[in-house]
């Protein structure tokens, strides 16, 4: 079972809360949801939208096509009514509204609305909308929310204009009528939001009117109620990076990274637990908003030399600032983590729209070789775990980690079971650090495999500069010892390389020896999941999770005797399959792209997969989502 | 001593450098410090080589052009225990790495940040820096300078900065005096120290400095210290005032100071009140692979209910 629902709005108007509000009420009833918010650069005005899944079991991708579609405005309509396959909530105060007068809409945006509807004989009006649904055999539900909003205030004889706050309410709830569940759910998830008495009744009553404007036409049952928790991306990396130790994160505001600082400011008491006395502490997580992000890494690669886990968050452009401060912690081994949430570029490009075009930017930034891991997550409660792995590997292998969460899993929530977020399995790894300094201490001592014990500052004298350096930490730039120093620095990627398996670097899902091979990274990961238990179609999906060192052992294995290799990503060059080739000198056979800026969506992907598989098609470009 | 050797000396010969880092190894030996409790950060440049040049056994972190700063700043900030010093160029710490030397300021962190200011920049061959005057061409320029210089004082002072002095180099007692003055205070210190390159810069010469210098503190009436926050407007439109004075006569010694504004490490602990007693560095995050961090409260804030 999928419902697809999608509310819409101007933004700063409160469709967020709505969306949050009637997620959080569906999965109190039982049931899993993904949601993703898009949204314009904007603070008011321009139109956003929430898109959720609902669903039975674990779910984690959205579609194209809309099941329920909740509208308080005309550019809602607009913007998403060719996408509606069953029941449009809308206000009759707008059909007249032409396309033409929607000024937030993009001209772009216009135009084509308007050609759709002269092309199918309608005119581009909201009643034109409307009057193409009905051919449709779309549910089409008037709801009138300014009257819903005067009947609250006459009820509760408050003035109208604190009524009118009850709008949204009403939205969500005539689309929860419809899934035919018990009003409760919704009630109590308003109150959880909105704690004020008054705000209460108002929404009960809202709730209580807009129950009778629609009929129930899903009849969902509440489902028995796991644990699961409501987790978006930012939230689950900072969650995650707390957890694993994390004391010092410094960073510059810039969208979809800002969420993860934020979260961490509201959060910087922890309390630890002794696990032997169960002696408890409290400390502080140092939070701090650097003047831009050449100061963010540099702080974090300080912090970090104390013995402090240390890492920032950022994205396109301020990891650009980074790539100096990257080299410098290759060249001194500081242990440093960069959260990089991927937007779409370049330059400030769609700063609040999502992409995959960076994979090849943070494997090979910055001047000069060093040694740099770059992991990638596909879901939320791995977004959470891989921030905890991020940490170790920093602190284990003394370098960068490039951390890379794409903005459609930052902004995006899922209702994570538990379980999958493995807490007991959950360890630190710090590697070689010296406990007790003796007199003949180096700091970079040439070692087998590349890696050296490793003192704090405070503990004893140690000399760091970004100068090429011998053993002590002093400048040297003797040939010998350059030849020594670089080859051990990048030998710490061939120890982790041979000490990391490669099967924890992928994930492998479906039937193992398809004929189809199916390869992705981050968050078209969920989508294609999501396929493989509801399709018919069979594939061998296999996801990678590091991408430096790239497991190319592995991956080059299972490339071999495939009918048909394919990509999923969202960029242009295709530059998963570029590494493919590049680490495994195989080639992939199909590629499907996107970057339009919207999430890989699953309905979308799984018609371009039909058309790989069945009808040989080399690119398929995908351009789904409003 | 460990890892800390001094390794040869590769300034040239006549260089100011000689005397600021002598005044700074003489300044931590004589305050008492714990060598491996201080961490000196440089950034790119001549005067970035002091750390690995000075003779008591502290650390040290040569970091990148205009980012010692930040990288000080988050050393300071996860284990205060520990005496920072930054040292940096006037292209350094006023060309490249301005935003930062005034962020600092806005945050009145507790570390110092010690100035090299000879007008040039040094290892690149004489470039006019930030800090040289316009119409000026020391012998390493094609043409005179067309930039206006900054004023490290002034810009110290509206900063943020809650101590700033000038010191110079070739007054190894004053300038070592300065900067133990600088390591004891509370709050964000600058010194602007005067220092010839006689390699490249023969304008700002130690002969042109000698007849020039003076101490603020031989003036009657010179004080600099806020004792209460209501003087403090005053007493930096005076600093800012005295800073103007250059040519015939450049007064040395404290322009400002200010304790009464909380350090940054006093203004975390206001609102994370376990920051200062339990800091980063010393917080236990982990033992024997089990991590402590007590994360149930976060995750029961999303828990679906």
């Amino acid at each position: 079972m999928r419902i697809s629902w999608v509310i819409g709005g101007a933004q700063g108007t409160g469709i967020d809360t709505a969306a949050n509000i009637f997620g959080n009420a569906i999965a109190a009833a039982g049931y899993y949801v993904f949601g993703n918010r898009e949204y314009n650069s904007n603070i008011k005005g321009r139109h956003s939208y929430f898109s959720l899944t609902i669903s039975d079991k674990r779910v984690r991708s959205i579609t194209e096509s809309i099941d329920i579609l909740v509208s308080y405005d005309a550019d809602t309509i607009f913007e998403h009514f060719q996408n509606v396959k069953g029941t449009l909530i809308y206000n009759p105060t707008v059909v007249n509204t032409k396309v033409d007068a929607v000024q937030p809409m993009w001209p772009e945006t216009v135009e084509r609305v308007k050609e759709f509807l002269s092309s199918k004989g309608y005119e581009p009006t909201v009643k034109g909308v409307l009057d193409y649904l009905k051919s449709k055999n779309v549910e089409l539900i008037p709801v009138n929310y300014d009257e819903v909003a005067k009947k609250v205030a006459d009820q509760l004889k408050i003035p109208l204009s604190v009524a009118e706050r009850v709008k949204n309410i009403a939205g969500i709830a005539v689309s929860f009528r419809i899934l035919g569940l018990d009003a409760n759910y919704l009630i109590e998830a308003t109150n959880k939001v909105f704690k004020q008495d008054l705000y209460k009744k108002m929404n009960a009553a809202a709730v209580k009117e807009a129950y009778e404007l629609a009929s129930a036409k899903y009849n969902l049952k509440p489902l028995p109620n796991k644990k699961r928790y409501w987790l978006d991306g930012n939230t689950a990396a900072a969650i995650g990076k707390i957890y694993g130790g994390l004391r010092f994160q410094s960073y510059y505001p810039i969208t979809p990274a800002a969420d993860e600082s934020m979260y961490m400011e509201a959060h910087m008491d922890v309390l630890m637990e002794d696990p032997i006395t169960g002696d408890k502490k409290k400390g502080s997580v140092v939070v701090v908003q650097a003047e831009d992000e050449l100061a963010a890494i540099n702080m974090a690669i300080g912090a970090a030399l104390t013995g402090v886990r240390a890492a920032t968050a950022t994205s396109g452009p301020g990891f650009s600032l980074m790539v100096e401060g990257m080299a410098f912690a290759g060249m001194i081994e500081a242990p440093v983590v960069i959260t990089y949430y991927i937007r779409a570029g370049p330059s400030t490009g769609m700063a609040t729209r999502t992409a995959q075009s960076d994979v090849i930017y943070s494997i090979f930034a910055g001047h000069g070789e060093f040694p740099k891991l770059v992991i990638a997550s596909g879901d939320h409660a791995e977004v959470f775990k891989d921030s905890i792995w991020a940490l170790n590997l920093a602190e284990k292998y003394q370098t960068l980690v490039i951390h890379l969460v794409e903005k459609t899993l930052a902004n995006s929530y899922s209702t994570v079971p538990e379980e999958e977020l493995e807490l007991d399995k959950l360890r630190a790894e710090r590697g070689k650090i010296v406990e007790k300094v003796g007199e003949d201490y180096v700091r970079f001592k040439i070692t087998e495999d590349g890696i050296s014990p490793r003192a704090f500052l405070g503990q004893v004298a140690i000399q760091y500069t970004s100068d090429e350096h011998n053993e002590e930490g002093h400048i040297s730039e003797d040939p010998v010892n350059r030849t020594l120093m670089y080859e051990k620095r990048m030998k710490k990627l061939e120890t982790a390389d041979k000490e990391i398996p490669e099967e924890e670097r992928v994930k492998i899902y479906g039937e193992k020896d398809s004929k189809y091979l199916v390869i992705t990274w981050g968050s078209p990961t969920g989508a294609l999941r999501d396929i493989l238990e509801e399709s018919n179609l069979e594939f061998t999906l296999l996801q990678i999770r590091m991408f430096s060192p790239f497991p190319k052992n592995l991956v080059s294995k299972l490339m071999e005797g495939r009918e048909r290799i394919i990509t999923v990503e969202g960029n242009y060059l295709g530059q998963t399959a570029l590494l493919l080739r590049m680490y495994t000198g195989k080639s992939v056979d199909s590629e499907i792209l996107k970057w339009n800026g919207r999430p890989i969506l699953k309905d979308e992907l799984e018609n371009a997969l039909i058309k790989v598989m069945k009808e040989g098609e080399k690119r398929v470009v995908l351009n789904g989502g409003a | 001593m460990a890892a800390h050797k001094p390794v040869w000396n590769d300034w040239c010969p006549g260089c100011g450098n000689f005397g600021i880092i002598n005044a700074e190894a003489q300044a931590i030996t004589e305050l008492g410090l714990d060598p491996k409790k201080v961490v000196i950060v440089s950034g790119i440049g001549c005067s970035a080589k002091v750390p690995h040049y000075i003779r008591v056994p502290v650390s040290g972190v040569h970091s990148l052009h205009g980012r010692a700063i930040p990288v000080a700043t988050g050393i300071k900030l996860a284990n205060p225990e520990l005496t920072v010093i930054v040292n940096g160029g006037d292209g350094d710490l006023l060309g490249i790495g301005a935003g930062h030397f005034v962020a600092a300021g806005r945050r009145n962190i507790s570390i110092v940040v010690i100035m090299h200011d000879n007008g040039v920049y040094g290892l690149t061959k004489g470039q006019a820096s930030p800090t040289l005057r316009r119409g000026e061409k020391p012998k390493s320029l094609a043409r005179p300078n067309i930039h206006d210089a900054v004023n490290p004082i002034a810009l110290a002072i509206s900063s943020g900065y809650t101590f700033v002095a000038r010191g110079y180099a070739y007054d190894v007692k004053h300038l070592k005096e300065l900067m133990k003055a600088a390591i004891k205070h509370k709050g964000l210190s600058f010194i602007d120290v005067l220092q010839p390159c006689p390699t490249y810069n023969d304008i700002n010469t130690k002969e042109w400095y000698d007849k020039r210098i003076y101490k603020l503190d031989t003036l009657p009436d010179w004080d600099p210290v806020v004792r209460k926050p209501e003087e403090a407007n005053e007493k930096m439109m005076k600093a800012i005032e005295k800073s103007l004075e250059w040519g015939d006569r450049i007064p040395i010694g404290i322009f400002y100071v200010n304790e009464t504004s909380p350090s940054y490490e006093e203004r975390i602990n206001s609102i994370s009140p376990a920051y200062l007693e339990n800091p980063p560095a010393k917080q236990i995050i982990e033992k024997e692979g089990k991590l402590t961090t007590i994360i149930e409260p976060f995750l029961k804030e999303r828990e679906v209910s």
